[in-house]
């Protein structure tokens, strides 16, 4: 029963919503706007401290336990502390403590960190992009073309590389993505209908 | 070992020193590039464009991304606002994401403080942050009603009282939505805005997806895309070009007038892209060059190692 | 000054980071770890704010919509992921959530399937026309793995791996110019707001 009653209300919500999508009758519409969107409204903040939990949680027994490098889970601890408090005592507005934070630390740290993927890729760049067959030359040809067309460079040499890498991106390209996303959308429908006819399980989770 | 051999095997840290300096060189003698503008850019320049000055259109911007896109993201964002704010189209704001939140507030105040005149509530309106659980009930609540669907914007005015919502109803009127992504391409307002409620959609997205775009571009579920800092660049360039001087879109003028990004009269955030493209530019020769020598040094390998397996 | 503090404070954590390049190290790691508590503290007030305070407090304590307590409790049902004994209490709002998959069913396939094989089923009336066909059904029958790729049907998939890798190269040369574009960002800031270049 713990795990047969869900999926009843899984199943059953699933099929008024695939239903809902065809007929938007008024009892539907309002089923929707009226009852379900000012729930799910009501059960939304309830999620988020699971996340906030997660991660408190694991850091506290990482400092509790002196596990290897657990000084830096007090770097972690304390910024969510001080941040947080930052957010409740002065708000989250332009000028606040909170969005100096944001600014001066959270902005540049997030950006800087996807920021050494420039390194890496000039390296695998360097190291790893092989014209070992036929295939991977093809690869390493088109990208070369559209690295060069999308910059002014390409043009400069010859409007042939823009017209070029416009052919590549709007013919071979095209097919290509759409080849992959038919596959992916097939699969996205698919697993939508597993979830609603009670096959795939895996969110519910373990035990009975 | 030969030389080549030797630069085979040369230490990641040495490549690094090169990227970094290909990047920092170009912005301490700044050149001139000319980014040319491509159809998917210039169609969405079109579409804002012809809702100049009228009082029952308006365009969505949905950004969602956080600061690791935002060198490339927020010059896209900054150029649109401004291209609405020059030609007088109303512009909402909206975020499912609650690091994006201080980024709209951003982008709106650094373009805002050139235009004395425009008026939050008035020329624009930011519906804030919204929980990611409203994501469906406010894409498919919109097609309705928006006022409703959204209820109050950031300052927790209801919308109904705005006056920027006279006029606007649902997406017959709000008809452009352009979502700004690091990891979509407005997949969800195709999904629902679009198959359910006809309403246009444009993608602002990081290079890494823009290539992944073009099957809805030509099936029309975008209208356009800017694909990274080079969209970015197109886009700043059509709205010096024609918004700024109140003139109408041409791919002629286009192509012949290329605005200097040294002139001073045009300010650093509105060029931000422009510049970063100089940088660009260095990089991906950079790139190339790397892809030779590397493939370069393979083969002269392959061929000794075929050499002394023939001579054995 | 407090602009000045915070351009210097912002400089130190791009370069602590960027010290990561030469190899891992103490600065890196607690920037790291700082970047994951700043980011979950700066969003507790505001979910607090803009999701608790509004859909929860106020409908149930100031309107008296006392139905909402449901939903409410609904939510609370979720902490009980954490107990092995009552960790199936949170199915129930986890699976509030997931009906809403129904909806996406008709609305995906129109969108991600059904358009998107009309625009490749469009009259030939140029070349490219015929080529972006070709490379639609060939790598579709790439992805068929019930059959196997041999004959003139390998052929046909042959052709279907050729477009894929330059659609792979285009998506390469484009995440080349993404990844430059995030460190032209950082060294903008650095160059252009901390050590004032341009100025």
């Amino acid at each position: 029963m713990k795990r047969q009653i869900p999926l009843l209300i899984v199943i059953t919500l699933g099929l008024l919503f695939m239903a809902h999508a065809f007929i938007p009758h008024k009892i539907s519409q309002d089923f929707y706007n009226q009852w379900y969107r000012e729930w799910v409204k009501a059960v939304s903040p309830f999620a988020a401290l699971l996340g906030i939990y997660s991660l408190i949680n694991v850091h506290v027994r990482k400092i509790k336990r002196k596990a290897h490098n657990w000084q830096y889970s007090i770097a972690t601890l304390l910024g969510i502390i001080v941040t947080a408090v930052a957010g409740f005592g002065w708000g989250s507005e332009s000028g606040s403590p909170s969005s100096w934070i944001y600014e001066n630390i959270m902005m540049p740290l997030c950006a800087t960190i996807f920021a050494l993927l420039a390194f890496y890729i000039a390296s695998a760049a360097y190291k790893a992009f092989r014209a070992r067959s036929i295939e991977a030359t093809v690869l390493l040809a088109a990208a070369i073309i559209v690295m060069l067309g999308r910059v002014a460079l390409g043009a400069a040499i010859t409007h042939w590389i823009p017209d070029a890498t416009k052919w590549i991106l709007t013919v071979p390209n095209l097919a290509a993505k759409r080849g992959i996303a038919l596959g992916v959308g097939l699969g996205m429908t698919a697993t939508s209908l597993k979830i609603i006819l009670g096959i795939e399980r895996t969110y519910l989770g373990g035990g009975d | 070992m030969s030389w080549f051999e030797k630069l085979q095997n040369l230490d990641r840290r040495y490549i690094y020193i090169v990227v970094a300096l290909c990047i920092i060189i170009p912005f301490t003698f700044t050149f001139h590039t000319n980014t040319y503008t491509t159809e998917p850019v210039e169609n969405i320049y079109q579409l804002i464009d012809s809702y100049a000055g009228r009082e029952d259109r308006a365009i969505l911007l949905s950004i969602e991304h956080d600061p690791s896109t935002s060198p490339e993201l927020q010059p896209m964002e900054i150029a649109i606002v401004r291209h609405c704010f020059e030609r007088g189209v109303k512009v909402f704001f909206l975020t499912f994401r609650i690091t994006a939140s201080p980024i709209i507030d951003y982008v709106i105040n650094t373009t805002k403080e050139e235009f004395a005149d425009i008026q939050s509530g008035v020329d624009y309106v930011n519906f804030g942050y919204k929980p990611a659980a409203l994501y469906l009930p406010i894409i498919l609540g919109m097609g309705d009603d928006i006022a409703e669907a959204v209820e109050t914007d950031s300052e927790g005015r209801k919308l109904n009282n705005l006056e920027i919502m006279k006029g606007i109803k649902n997406y017959n009127e709000m008809n452009l939505v352009v979502e700004f992504s690091g990891s979509s391409y407005g997949f969800g307002w195709i999904t629902y805005a679009r198959s359910r409620f006809g309403a246009n959609v444009a993608a602002g997205i990081t290079a890494v997806m823009a290539a992944d775009t073009y099957p809805y571009i030509q099936s029309g579920q975008l209208v356009g895309v800017l694909g990274g800092l080079k969209g970015a660049a197109e886009y700043e360039k059509l709205v010096d070009l024609f918004a700024v001087n109140q003139l109408e879109f041409s791919k002629e003028q286009e192509k012949q007038t290329f605005p200097r990004i040294n002139n001073d009269d045009i300010l650093y955030k509105f060029k931000t892209a422009r510049i970063g493209m100089n940088a660009q530019n260095v990089a991906h020769v950079m790139i190339i060059v790397f892809i030779l020598i590397g493939n370069i040094g393979y083969f002269l390998e392959r061929r000794r190692k075929n050499k002394q397996g023939e001579g054995s | 000054m407090i602009e000045t503090i915070g351009i210097w404070v912002a400089a130190f954590l791009t370069l602590s980071i960027f010290s990561f390049l030469y190899k891992d190290n103490p600065f890196y790691k607690f920037a790291e770890h700082l970047y994951i508590g700043v980011s979950m503290g700066y969003g507790i007030p505001l979910m607090y704010k803009l999701s608790f305070i509004p859909f929860v407090y106020k409908p149930i304590f100031k309107m008296h919509e006392f139905i909402l307590i449901i939903p409410a409790l609904m939510g609370i049902m979720f902490w009980f992921r954490f107990s092995r004994k009552w960790g199936w209490m949170a199915r129930y709002p986890m699976v509030f959530f997931m009906g809403i998959a129904g909806m996406g069913v008709p609305l995906s396939m129109h969108a991600s399937v059904l358009v998107q094989m009309r625009s490749a089923m469009l009259p030939w009336e140029n070349f490219n026309i015929f080529l972006i066909f070709l490379g639609t059904i060939t790598i579709l029958m790439y992805f068929y793995f019930s059959k196997a790729h041999t004959g003139l049907y390998g052929k046909f998939t042959k052709i279907g791996i050729w477009y894929m890798m330059i659609g792979f190269g285009a998506s390469f040369g484009y995440t080349v110019m993404a990844r430059i574009s995030l460190l032209i960002g950082r060294i903008q800031f650095l160059m252009y707001d901390w050590l004032g270049f341009g100025h």
